[in-house]
């Protein structure tokens, strides 16, 4: 579903990434480990659009991602993004930060989803009423609303508890099962033994 | 949409406070800056308009204030085709009493009617009649001085052009042995459908030391008018101009602690031109509440300016509907244009950053 070809890059003149080759299959549950600067937070944002790559080619069922002709439409149906922070939007409660994700998902929509989270009572809340780990599974559950294709979580658990992170990880495992692909960039090996293949990044190589 | 916008504002209550106010005080300066040159500029075009069709001041001079002209055109342009009634005035200025300048008007008697009397009766040799306004502010209200010479107080009149009210009207003969001089105007009254371009030629033809203007290109020439809308605009602009820039910093810094919210918002797929909608939109929801309060506390600033005795009536402003219509569109444009690069910038908040070690 997702291929990476000779992906090569570069800030400036600093190479980030060499080479990279991947192949990504639908419903597959993936862990990118690495220490922190390894380059796999610049794989991850190569693979999820948000960059493009300095050199080689990224396709998404055989799409070229240099031929979307609209990024922005192309996120929202394909790619749910959670990030090691929750960022929630501090003045919506959670139904509201649902539906910036997503504004046209119904209130029952909404509701499942938490559901399947088991935070639904907290439908109505703020994410300054919340707990930490409450407010991740909200991230996780905006990243959910628009039943993506596939999801990127960027050290998801970073902010968790051991309790928590696990709790986390298993919805992955779940999600993976249910045929949502899902590529976790972690440096919590551990943890990451959950995902069906672990790839490491190491000084921008894979 | 307005639910979220609505929200966001109240989410960051000093700086949107800022912003509110900053537009306020911007607003409220260009309606009353506004309001009052055009109030100054409509007191004073009604009056000449109340009397004539047709204003005959010196030729080459430019202020009324300056003019002289022999009232004895008056017999001549009487005789001409089409001319219902001629009067005359003398502008002039004095101190009265505690009062450092008090206008003096000396009319012909055809002229008296235009001063409504609400105390006694119009004057007659060695008399005057006071508007209420000075009236007010005497001491001794049965007799004043001008120019070192005493006279009676006849009456008191009341005039919906504010400033006559801060006004005194003598015997156009008396007044100019005070301002030495025969008269600073001649208005002249014409038939119903005369041509008015006809009479003007024979009026000219009469003494080439006069100038003849229809009353209507007398008041859209008159120099004194040309600078009170130029300051009157000069002002408003610099009002505008510093209304959006404080709009441009507050809403850059409000911007820019939101980074991570529309640094998600991009990452979510939401596209820079609804993340840009929405934050005009933000803007507009000010800009609009703003234009609301400043209505209102100009409304307020005039009530008081206009009933304030220590300013003899003489600054006087109204917001009419379509000033009122011309500021609502420079409110919206300027909280429209205000937050158009804190938009645009926030709409190009580049998520990788969210990924990359929260640099946002």
């Amino acid at each position: 579903m997702i291929q990476a070809n000779n992906i090569t890059h570069y800030y400036n003149n600093d190479l980030a990434l060499e080479n990279i080759n991947l192949e990504i299959n639908k419903g597959e549950f993936i862990a990118i480990i690495g220490e922190s600067g390894s380059g796999k937070s610049t794989l991850l944002s190569i693979l999820s659009t948000l960059l493009s790559p300095t050199a080689g080619k990224m396709a998404f069922d055989n799409l070229n991602y240099k031929d979307i002709k609209n990024i922005d439409t192309f996120r929202q149906k394909n790619i749910g993004f959670i990030f090691q922070f929750h960022y929630l939007i501090n003045y919506l409660d959670v139904k509201d930060n649902l539906k910036i994700a997503n504004e046209k998902a119904t209130n029952q929509e909404i509701i499942d989803i938490l559901e399947l989270l088991d935070i639904k009572e907290l439908l109505n809340r703020y994410p300054n009423e919340i707990s930490g780990g409450q407010r991740q599974r909200v991230a996780i559950a905006r990243a959910l609303i628009n039943n993506p294709t596939v999801i990127f979580a960027d050290e998801p658990t970073g902010n968790l508890d051991s309790k928590n992170s696990i709790k986390v990880f298993e919805l992955f495992k779940k999600l993976s099962q249910n045929g949502t692909t899902v590529i976790v960039a972690t440096h919590d090996l551990t943890l990451a033994k959950e995902a069906n293949r672990i790839y490491e990044v190491k000084d921008g190589q894979l | 949409m307005l639910n979220n916008a609505i929200k966001a504002l109240k989410a960051n209550t000093l700086k949107t406070t800022l912003i509110y106010l900053s537009l306020i005080f911007s607003i409220v300066s260009i309606f009353l800056i506004s309001a009052i040159s055009s109030g100054i500029i409509n007191m004073y075009s009604s009056m000449l308009k109340s009397d004539g069709d047709i204003i005959i001041t010196q030729a080459k001079i430019s202020d009324t204030f300056f003019s002289n002209v022999d009232i004895q055109l008056i017999q001549k342009i009487n005789k001409l085709n089409d001319v219902k009634e001629t009067s005359a005035m003398i502008v002039g200025a004095s101190p009265v009493e505690a009062l450092p300048i008090v206008a003096i008007y000396g009319v012909t008697p055809n002229r008296f009617k235009n001063y409504r009397l609400i105390l006694n009766g119009y004057p007659k040799q060695n008399e005057a009649l006071v508007g209420e306004a000075i009236y007010s502010n005497l001491k001794n209200k049965k007799s004043i001085s001008i120019g070192n010479k005493e006279f009676k107080v006849s009456g008191v009149f009341r005039s919906d052009i504010g400033f006559e009210n801060g006004s005194v009207v003598l015997n156009i003969n008396q007044a100019g042995k005070i301002f030495n001089k025969s008269a600073s105007m001649i208005m002249v009254n014409s038939n119903l459908n005369s041509n008015i371009e006809d009479i003007l030629k024979d009026i000219k033809n009469l003494d080439a030391n006069i100038d003849a203007k229809s009353t209507e290109n007398f008041v859209d020439n008159y120099n004194q008018f040309k600078i009170i809308k130029t300051s009157s605009n000069v002002i408003s602009l610099i009002a505008f101009c510093m209304g959006l820039l404080g709009i441009v910093s507050i809403m850059s810094i409000t911007i820019n602690q939101r980074k991570s919210e529309f640094g998600i918002k991009r990452a979510l797929g939401i596209p820079m031109k609804k993340i840009v909608f929405s934050i005009m939109f933000e803007s507009f929801i000010l800009g609009f509440l703003s234009f609301l309060s400043a209505f209102f506390i100009s409304e307020l600033a005039l009530f008081f300016i206009k009933n304030s005795s220590h300013l003899q009536g003489y600054v006087n402003g109204e917001i009419t509907s379509s000033l009122a219509l011309i500021i609502f569109v420079t409110s919206i444009s300027m909280a429209l244009i205000g937050s158009i690069i804190p938009a645009l910038n926030a709409a190009h908040t580049d998520p990788v950053e969210l990924i990359q070690g929260n640099k946002i």
